[in-house]
């Protein structure tokens, strides 16, 4: 019962963030244009509880944050926390991760991505999926890639401590590892988001990378 | 509509089963349906729908759109188990497979827990056919997968205290055929017989020399397949017996094939139903303590039939066969 708890909470988490960033964004928007007061930690109170009151909504006796859950009940930790990440910094405007830290978030998404999806549906004989169920060589890969990113002070590491503790406490409806490292809209939005570095560092004006 | 069904042995004496039913396949009111036959008087009771699509939203706290697909069995303890599909999004390929049991011979079922099998949104996990039981307890789900890919697979299962452990291993890649029948030779050995949607139609074998651990590319034998679910069974005798359409291109008939050399060669013994423009689909086996051989299949999507045959009409239909 407490599982079945635990797992619906957290299946939730990273679709309320989402729309936190969302009315973020509107709430910026308004005060550019109206003359919006409410800012920093007051703001992020009032849009986290308007968010929350949109993912309980009922539809068909159904809240809102299940009808995702029918799509999506296995949102990654570093997606979760990348977002996180995201409203703090758009909240408080201090950054929280540098553009390193966003590249390797973005590049661990989008490699892991077309690691693992193209071979998990069918592509070859080998199945990655199966290394997350029990200790693998996916486990020793993303321990020697964490140890490096902590050695580099990348921050992103501390993301894939987050995912190797929540699958420890098994926070998600998954049980298996690659669940909580990845998911397809993680993978969407790092592919997205290393191709916009790309464009953007190829442009005549360069921009350090950043958050989405 | 009735369609996929699927019998167990109950601890006590007596048979369940479990099928799908509605206005049509994948309709809203389409419901699993559950009915237990006496073992006194033979007489099935009358079915009664134990998971709709409104219990599964309710139990799995998520939209579901269509359920489908049950596959029961029991264990050594009496439990009885189904595993089911059912799907929030798009066709059956978008299906997630649940699982919910029975310490009470069907009255009352536990809430259902879903199953996270695929990275991909959880997409695209079904199953057709009976596990297997392993001696450490656990399960050997043959199930499969037909999103971009179409294979068979393995679930793992193992119910641990009030927890429901679910693994899963890859059976082969691409477009190999599926809804695998596991059919067990011996403590370490297996065959998986396949449906195939490829030409030329043919039913598909693989073997297991590790418990079904890894397994040999599928080979085609000399049975056709008209794209349509099979099952086989091995004997308490050793010989293996599979139900099947015996047709590349229809449903028209549903016959028995056996084996006395693990599936190396088959031979017709019976044919169960034959009809110009029939629906014979879907069958699924299993033998009772007792001996006798049930079959449950699909009568043309309107009905479930149950066949008894015992032991003796075998060997007497397989020597008449090889006279």
């Amino acid at each position: 019962m407490i599982r079945d708890f635990v797992t619906t909470f957290f299946s939730a988490v990273c679709p309320w963030l989402a729309l936190v960033l969302c009315l973020q964004r509107l709430a910026e928007g308004a005060r550019a244009r109206r003359g919006f007061r409410l800012r920093g930690a007051g703001l992020l109170v009032l849009i986290g509880v308007v968010a929350l009151a949109v993912m309980l909504i009922r539809i068909e006796s159904v809240a809102i944050a299940r009808w995702i859950a029918a799509v999506n009940a296995n949102f990654s930790v570093p997606l979760t926390a990348a977002l996180a990440v995201i409203v703090y910094e758009r909240a408080f405007a201090r950054p929280v991760f540098f553009p390193s830290d966003w590249t390797a978030c973005w590049s661990f998404g989008a490699i892991g991505s077309v690691a693992l999806y193209p071979l998990a549906l069918g592509l070859s004989s080998v199945d990655p999926y199966e290394w997350g169920w029990r200790f693998s060589p996916l486990f020793v890969i993303v321990a020697v890639i964490t140890g490096w990113l902590l050695w580099k002070q990348n921050r992103f590491a501390w993301l894939l401590l987050l995912a190797a503790l929540a699958f420890h406490l098994r926070l998600l409806e998954s049980t298996n590892y690659w669940d909580y490292l990845l998911d397809p809209i993680y993978g969407l939005v790092s592919m997205v988001a290393l191709t916009r570095q790309w464009i953007t560092a190829r442009a005549p004006r360069r921009v350090p990378p950043g958050p989405l | 509509m009735s369609h996929v069904a699927s019998i167990a042995e109950l601890f006590g004496g007596g048979l369940a089963a479990v099928w799908y039913a509605g206005s049509r396949e994948g309709a809203g009111d389409v419901a699993i349906y559950f009915s237990v036959q006496s073992s006194d008087d033979g007489r099935w009771s009358p079915a009664r729908a134990i998971v709709t699509r409104a219990s599964a939203a309710r139990e799995l706290r998520r939209y579901i759109k269509k359920v489908g697909n049950p596959v029961l069995f029991s264990d050594a303890e009496g439990r009885l188990w189904i595993i089911y599909v059912t799907v929030s999004i798009g066709g059956w390929s978008g299906s997630s497979l649940n699982v919910t049991m029975s310490e009470d011979e069907g009255r009352t079922w536990t809430r259902s827990r879903r199953l996270t099998l695929s990275p991909f949104f959880n997409l695209s996990e079904l199953v057709k056919n009976a596990p297997v039981a392993l001696s450490d307890g656990g399960w050997a789900v043959p199930i499969y997968h037909e999103f971009i890919g179409r294979f068979p697979e393995m679930l793992w299962l193992e119910h641990r205290g009030e927890d429901i452990v679910a693994t899963k291993s890859r059976m082969s890649a691409g477009w190999y055929g599926y809804q695998p029948a596991l059919t067990p030779i011996d403590a370490g050995r297996a065959l998986a017989l396949l449906r195939d949607d490829d030409a030329p139609r043919t039913v598909s074998m693989a073997r297991s020399e590790d418990a079904g651990h890894t397994w040999s590319a599928p080979e085609r034998i000399d049975l056709p397949n008209p794209d349509s679910g099979l099952d086989a069974i091995r004997l308490t005798d050793g010989r293996l017996l599979l139900a099947f359409n015996d047709s590349p291109d229809g449903r028209e008939n549903l016959r028995l094939a056996m084996s006395v050399d693990e599936g190396r060669t088959w031979s017709r013994i019976a044919t169960l139903v034959e009809e110009r423009g029939g629906d014979f689909s879907y069958p699924f086996l299993i033998q009772a303590r007792g001996g006798d051989v049930h079959l449950v299949y699909t009568w043309q999507r309107k009905a479930i039939k149950h066949i008894v045959f015992n032991p003796a009409w075998l060997d007497e239909r397989w020597s008449r066969t090889t006279r």
